[in-house]
């Protein structure tokens, strides 16, 4: 029988994490107040979350997946424990939500901050796709 | 005069490194912390050129 596992993350802005999970093709339901995460075979998880991705749009999963803020106000991934072992949404593809958010944030700082965007790349490297964004000072 | 040029990378766990070219004394401490936000910095080096007139830091820091 499957069950919840929480996934740890650093991720703290709702905003950026919605933008992050949307660039990634997901269309997140936010629920600012929280909400009860039901997933397979009716388990659920105990503490609400504010940020769900539902299972009709995750490949091949069992169960929804959703972010929960902790006492601290950081996001915890909630993620059905077969559908992190057998359907890819385990480490890495949360490393990619986290990745995504990163940019996003970046992006936000930099037009905040009156920098110049100068271009984008993805280094390939060994330890995996690096984004690289380049900004001037105006 | 030299453009000054930051370049941002960040990796497949979210955790970035800044890079600067082309800064001066105060400015580039000034950069790193626009840009690191509530990010906890894990490594910071000094490039050579930090201790000539133009000056570039490279930082690593943890993804908040």
């Amino acid at each position: 029988m499957s069950q919840y596992e929480e996934l740890t993350t650093t991720m703290t802005d709702q905003q950026y994490l919605v933008e992050a999970l949307t660039e990634m093709g997901y269309k997140p339901e936010v629920q600012t107040e929280g909400t009860a995460l039901r997933g397979y075979g009716g388990v659920s998880w105990n503490r609400p979350v504010q940020v769900t991705i539902p299972r009709e749009q995750l490949r091949g999963a069992l169960a929804s997946v959703g972010f929960g803020r902790d006492e601290a106000g950081v996001f915890q991934a909630v993620i059905d424990d077969l559908d992190r072992k057998c359907s890819g949404f385990d480490e890495s593809w949360l490393g990619r939500v986290a990745q995504t958010y990163k940019e996003r944030q970046t992006m936000a700082v930099a037009k905040t901050k009156g920098y110049v965007f100068r271009g984008r790349d993805v280094v390939q490297t060994p330890q995996g796709p690096k984004v690289q964004l380049r900004f001037a000072v105006r | 005069m030299q453009e000054q040029l930051i370049t941002i990378e960040i990796d497949e766990q979210g955790n970035s490194s800044i890079d600067l070219e082309g800064f001066h004394g105060q400015g580039c401490g000034d950069v790193a912390k626009d840009f690191r936000g509530g990010d906890s910095v894990t490594q910071s080096s000094k490039k050579r050129e930090y201790y000539a007139q133009a000056t570039g830091v490279k930082q690593s820091q943890q993804n908040t």
